[in-house]
């Protein structure tokens, strides 16, 4: 869970950074503009005048593409979070059809969740308000109904159905090496 | 604690937090500039001014974000519809509202109501101060205290009447400011009455954003 937020997380105060950086710079553009156009309104144009109303032209431009690059930037992160959880819904969905096909029941379902999430007996029995045999009692059939020795076998049930078959290369990346 | 979160993982619950941090930052800005300038600031003071140009710069890149932002944050969004507004209202009423991915349609006219009131009291506000900025007007004012009054001299050249129409901008620079301070306080109930009604803390993602 938290490896997953951290990326995120470091994008959002990005994006926090870039609207507070725009802003100031929409400040200090405001002053640029109205000074040039108080310039150019009020006295005869001349070359500094125009350097002025150039440089608040492209301050001013700045602030668009600070505007642009931040909503691609706002785009691109809520297309990875949808991503994510479609990928998410997708893994539930693969594990809840596994339980089915185990014909697990309820209690179980959700014990075997918090045991795929690397909770250990003592924090679901703790999170589920039951005693720790009881929970030992239910993850010993899990892994009878499922026909594994154990936890790790377990979980290794659901990686290797997000590996695919994505055992054999890295099988033969070793043989190359090692011939 | 990890069950309940279990439920949300799924692909199919996603609670709408439209706002993006230009969204964000521009209301909290402005919401402090109007309490600051219709509330605490002396009028026509220099801090007034201040805050009335900074939230002049805050308007303006709203409403350019209004048309670049991301989706939620972009006018089509949220069009003025008056009669999705009133009926809105009237579901709200009956404490079922339905849920928006941005603003429903009341908040929508209030957002153009606010706006509006904002943009009448900096027009008004710079027409008062002759659109000079605060610097200007703070040199200024150092000056005359100095004894120079020669800065004064100049201003006031070829207006018919400034006695009548100063005061007729000024009347409209306070109508609108107070004006805005009533919708923001409705503003507010609104959104207390819609976080009641649906059962969610609206102000959290105006404060904190997305909760991923």
């Amino acid at each position: 869970m938290t490896k997953t937020r951290k990326p995120t997380r470091q994008g959002r105060s990005q994006t926090i950074a870039l609207a507070i950086f725009m802003m100031l710079q929409s400040v200090a553009a405001l002053f640029f503009v109205a000074d040039a156009i108080r310039d150019l309104s009020n006295a005869p144009v001349n070359a500094e005048s125009i350097i002025e109303a150039l440089t608040a032209f492209v301050l001013v431009l700045g602030i668009f593409m600070a505007g642009w690059q931040l909503r691609l930037t706002l785009e691109r992160m809520a297309a990875q979070g949808r991503a994510l959880d479609i990928a998410r819904g997708d893994f539930v969905r693969i594990i809840e059809t596994q339980f089915d096909v185990w014909g697990l029941t309820a209690a179980e379902r959700e014990v075997g969740m918090l045991a795929l999430k690397g909770i250990d007996l003592a924090e679901i029995a703790r999170l589920r308000g039951s005693a720790q045999g009881t929970v030992r009692a239910q993850m010993t059939r899990i892994y009878a109904k499922a026909g594994v020795s154990g936890r790790a076998q377990f979980a290794a049930w659901f990686v290797e159905e997000l590996l695919g078959d994505g055992i054999s290369p890295p099988e033969a990346g070793e043989k190359q090496q090692s011939t | 604690m990890f069950a309940g979160r279990q439920t949300g993982t799924g692909a199919a619950i996603a609670p709408p937090d439209p706002w993006d941090p230009v969204v964000r930052l521009s209301h909290w800005l402005i919401a402090a500039a109007v309490i600051i300038n219709g509330l605490i600031s002396e009028p026509g003071g220099t801090l007034h001014i201040w805050i009335g140009w900074i939230a002049m710069a805050v308007l303006v890149i709203r409403l350019v974000w209004g048309g670049i932002g991301p989706r939620e944050a972009r006018f089509t969004a949220f069009l003025p519809d008056p009669r999705a507004a009133v009926s809105h209202l009237f579901s709200l009423l009956r404490g079922k509202p339905k849920e928006y991915p941005s603003h429903n349609p009341a908040g929508a006219i209030m957002v153009y109501a606010l706006w509006a009131c904002l943009a009448a009291v900096i027009a008004t506000g710079l027409i008062m101060t002759d659109a000079k900025t605060p610097i200007t007007i703070a040199k200024e004012r150092a000056a005359v205290e100095q004894g120079d009054w020669s800065v004064l001299a100049g201003g006031d050249e070829g207006d018919e009447s400034p006695e009548d129409s100063g005061e007729i901008v000024k009347e409209i620079h306070e109508t609108a400011a107070n004006l805005m301070l009533i919708l923001a306080l409705v503003h507010v109930a609104g959104v207390a009455a819609e976080s009641y009604a649906l059962r969610r803390n609206l102000v959290r993602p105006m404060i904190k954003g997305p909760p991923r």
